[in-house]
């Protein structure tokens, strides 16, 4: 499926009169974690290769996305994994309030988003890493966590 | 004609929190705002990869000195979920009323500081007098005013007696008869009025547009609570959503007014409908390491907060995300901000009730 399905899929949301209710992204860290439990629309948002394509020798750096929608207390999600370096299409179109969660997986997991409604320009959070939650950052974290876990921290 | 950029914040008289919006004005209109946020961002997302997921609740709890009790309760909540723990009915019952208890804190406080900001130093004294109280009967029935720490995975640490229930019953409805003195000076007094009514109004389509959720959106006519799915034994309780329809300042504040009496009867009604006696199980210890994920909506008194959490089957989660309700207002917000008189931003900015720690976790 590739952006303009996603997008249209958004529309139907939109016009349906869900209401937006998050963004979250997780980046899969663990090797081989497949998207367990993983339910509602899949979509890929882009050109990308197909996440559920053969397996690579060693693990691909992937983000899982949802995009989590609620009308009359139910929520569904759209939901798929995606490659580090892969850009998807912004949802500002349909959801104005979007551009939030959108400027925040751009700053704390490194993902392109394009064409967002307000773009504020890496200025929503001051964070000490870069790109707090990228796969380098996590996995040099847990390294270090490892290396110190003997010692209880507080 | 020629903008000036004025930085609102970090530091403004109006905000006990810090944010900033860039003004751009064109004479007193402000053409639009830029916000930044940041200032106390914690990482406290982040900190799932080090500490445990039985210790991780009291971190959670600590996003916010205000909602603390429904960050802790949303946490454990998912936590159930995720690990098939059944909560022991009285337990369930306990966290209702701590959770309609942290609504009124919440809102007392608000409208204390709403008042402070609008001129009324005697009202906002009078908001927080009464807000002592409901914190002094934190700290009899959890140990903690603002911290409580009373949930855990599987239900809550301490039971509150039959007789201390009443006498917390006799208290809050003491307080809500001397609340309606207060709420009357909201309501009628013509320099509150003149001040907040018709200033910032968000229309029903522009909250639907932006995704307003909370006392925002109910002010712009919306029903909306996260309550009325009936979850968190709040099936067994009638209630009404307060909504308002003017969707400006005022109709903000009115709708906190009224949830304020709305939350105390809430608390009768489940003192009364909750089962009776001492020693009845509290807590069902969840075993093993949680392995799934779930998304979990709760309301807050500043509207739906959703969690999500994701674990793998080892001590640490994998993905902890909690989108507070002030992050979803903040797009309503900005929409009010834009058009408006500067000398109306500071009120603007304050009826969403912003929850800027809650915000940036």
């Amino acid at each position: 499926m590739d952006g303009e399905t996603f997008l249209a899929k958004v529309r139907d949301y939109h016009e349906a009169g869900w209401r937006l209710a998050i963004i979250n992204v997780t980046t899969i860290v663990a090797a081989a974690a497949p998207a367990h439990g993983a339910h509602g629309v899949a979509a890929v948002p882009t050109a990308a290769p197909a996440p559920d394509a053969a397996p690579a020798a060693e693990t691909p750096n992937l983000f899982e996305i949802a995009w989590g929608f609620v009308k009359d207390g139910t929520l569904e999600t759209i939901r798929e994994q995606i490659h580090a370096g892969d850009t998807v299409p912004s949802i500002s179109e349909f959801f104005g309030a979007a551009f939030l969660y959108e400027n925040e997986i751009r700053e704390l997991f490194g993902i392109n988003v394009t064409g967002i409604g307000v773009d504020l320009r890496g200025q929503l959070y001051k964070t000490a890493t870069k790109v707090p939650f990228s796969h380098a950052a996590i996995k040099d974290r847990l390294a270090k966590n490892a290396a110190a876990a003997p010692a209880k921290h507080s | 004609m020629k903008r000036t950029t004025i930085p609102f914040g970090p530091q403004h008289p109006v905000l006990p929190e810090p944010i900033v919006l860039d003004l751009i004005l064109e004479d007193e209109k402000v053409i639009d705002a830029i916000p930044t946020i940041g200032y106390i961002h914690r990482g406290l997302e982040m900190m799932v990869e080090r500490v445990e997921y039985t210790e991780m609740g009291f971190v959670v709890e600590r996003i916010c000195g205000i909602c603390s009790f429904m960050h802790g309760m949303g946490y454990c909540v998912s936590l159930e979920s995720i690990m098939n723990v059944e909560v022991p009915e009285r337990a369930r019952w306990l966290r209702l009323i701590w959770a309609e208890i942290s609504r009124v804190q919440s809102h007392l406080l608000w409208l204390g500081l709403g008042a402070d900001a609008f001129g009324f130093e005697n009202l906002f004294m009078h908001c927080w007098r009464m807000r002592e109280e409901i914190l002094d009967i934190f700290e009899q029935t959890t140990g903690g005013r603002i911290i409580h720490s009373v949930n855990r995975i599987g239900g809550v640490k301490r039971d509150i007696s039959d007789t201390e229930l009443a006498a917390i019953l006799a208290r809050l409805q003491k307080l809500g008869a001397e609340f309606k003195e207060t709420a009357k000076v909201f309501g009628t007094d013509p320099s509150i009025r003149h001040r907040l009514s018709g200033v910032g109004v968000l229309t029903m389509e522009d909250a639907k547009a932006v995704d307003a959720v909370g006392p925002m959106a109910r002010a712009s006519g919306i029903r909306m609570d996260t309550r009325l799915s009936g979850t968190f034994m709040y099936d067994q309780i009638e209630f009404e959503p307060i909504v308002e329809i003017a969707g400006d300042c005022l109709a903000r504040v009115v709708v906190r007014l009224r949830e304020v009496e709305q939350s105390i009867d809430i608390i009768r009604q489940a003192i009364d409908r909750m089962p009776k006696g001492e020693g009845m199980p509290l807590e069902n210890k969840p075993r093993g390491n949680p392995t799934g994920e779930v998304f979990t909506r709760l309301e807050q008194p500043r509207g739906e907060v959703l969690y999500y959490v994701k674990a793998n089957g080892t001590k640490n989660l994998e993905r902890f995300r909690a989108r507070t309700p002030t992050f979803a207002n903040i797009p309503a917000m900005i929409k009010l901000v834009k058009g408006s008189d500067l000398a109306d931003v500071p009120q603007i900015i304050l009826t969403i009730d912003p929850c800027i720690s809650c915000t940036e976790r």
